[in-house]
């Protein structure tokens, strides 16, 4: 057992983010896509709370991940919403069937 | 301090694609699924015994034992979450993750935020994604195979698109990532940690407040229009979700299905808040709610 450095926690956090991205793209459920999205939000989070803690103990760190738990609330709520609208005019959850949009 | 080997690293992270690849949902064999997994679990551990390869040069703690753990079902929750083709089953390994997260908050000192993670993601958004699952959720399609993991689900669900070339584009940034982290972070930057608890500057002298005192005081002090924004971010973004929610849809005539349907609640059509009639009078003998 070692001691815990910064890189520690940034490594988890890029990690997190990798898988998260690979899901947003590899995945073809609407409702899918959008958690992988607060997969890599967590990721995100766990870097900036670990800056400021390695960071002369500061706390903006942990202030930023209150507004990124906000932007995530938000960001969820107006995706399920449109998520919902989009199963009832065709009736799947497929983002496939949505490929024929145009500009 | 032992630099990491950046081809280590790579070839590290081209296994753990190719793990990837056999993991993500797809109608092959389970077998091939388990390969899968274990090829992505050996991957991690041999990146977990070069990184306490890595700080062999420090001295020794006692609180990694809870940091690998945390990190270790951190990791593999986040791989269920977008292996596994069930959406209920993704949310509930995503609500795993979190619980795991934090922990790792908890070790940094930032209990308010390991609190706020566990309310407002396991709590909060996770409800509300289970809820949008069973709304928007079309019945298991006749005559599937049932019994193995994709059988009677919707195909947009059993199988992914383009796993190999995302886990190549995935897996390549990971690697970078983690080079840069481990082999271009500036020497004399491995920040140890102090024993002491996180202090607010503004705090008096005297008085030693705990962090979420301190988290408090620092938000209230320094970040004070940036909360009162977040604040109205919320607002609005509820007044968004709501217009949303309200929208009437017209589906296009199918044929041999009725010509048009309108779904939707059972609002007046305009928005126009001045359209919806309001009930109610001080009178206490005129009904609230007159007849039809």
């Amino acid at each position: 057992m070692s001691q815990l450095v910064l890189q520690h926690y940034l490594a988890v956090g890029a990690i997190l983010f990798v898988i998260g991205l690979i899901g947003f793209v590899t995945r073809r459920n609407l409702i899918v896509i959008f958690l992988c999205t607060e997969l890599m939000f967590q990721g995100v989070a766990i870097n900036l709370v670990a800056f400021g803690r390695y960071w002369n103990n500061d706390l903006g760190g942990q202030a930023f991940t209150i507004f990124l738990l906000v932007i995530a609330a938000s960001e969820a709520s107006l995706a399920l919403g449109l998520v919902v609208l989009l199963f009832r005019q065709r009736n799947t959850l497929d983002a496939e069937a949505w490929r024929e949009l145009k500009g | 301090m032992v630099p990491l080997s950046p081809v280590l690293i790579l070839v590290l992270c081209v296994v753990a694609g190719i793990g990837t690849v056999l993991l993500l949902p797809s109608r092959r064999e389970e077998t091939l699924k388990k390969i899968g997994g274990v090829i992505v679990l050996a991957a991690f551990l041999i990146l977990a015994a070069m990184l306490i390869h890595y700080v062999h040069g420090l001295k020794l703690g006692h609180m990694s034992v809870y940091f690998w753990l945390f990190s270790a079902v951190a990791i593999l929750g986040a791989v269920r979450v977008i292996a596994h083709p069930r959406p209920v089953y993704a949310a509930l390994y995503f609500v795993l993750s979190v619980m795991a997260s934090a922990g790792l908050f908890i070790l940094l000192w930032a209990e308010f935020m390991a609190a706020a993670l566990v309310v407002i993601y396991a709590g909060a958004i996770l409800v509300t994604y289970v809820f949008v699952i069973m709304l928007a959720t079309q019945s298991a399609r006749p005559g599937a195979p049932e019994g193995s993991e994709v059988g009677g689900l919707a195909d947009y669900d059993a199988v992914s698109r383009e796993p190999v070339v995302a886990c190549a584009i995935g897996f390549t940034l990971m690697g970078v990532l983690l080079f840069v982290i481990f082999d271009r972070a500036p020497k004399g930057t491995e920040v140890v940690a102090s024993i002491a608890g996180p202090t607010s500057a503004a705090a008096q002298p005297g008085y030693e407040p705990n962090s979420v005192q301190a988290l408090g005081a620092y938000l209230f002090k320094s970040q004070l229009v940036n909360l009162e924004l977040a604040g109205l971010i919320l607002t609005i973004a509820m007044v968004g979700a709501i217009l949303i929610a309200r929208r009437r849809v017209v589906i296009p005539a199918r044929p041999g299905g009725p010509a048009e349907v309108l779904l939707g609640p059972a609002t007046p059509i305009d928005d126009n808040p001045h359209s919806i009639p309001v009930y109610g009078s001080d009178n206490p003998r005129v009904k609230a709610y007159p007849e039809a």
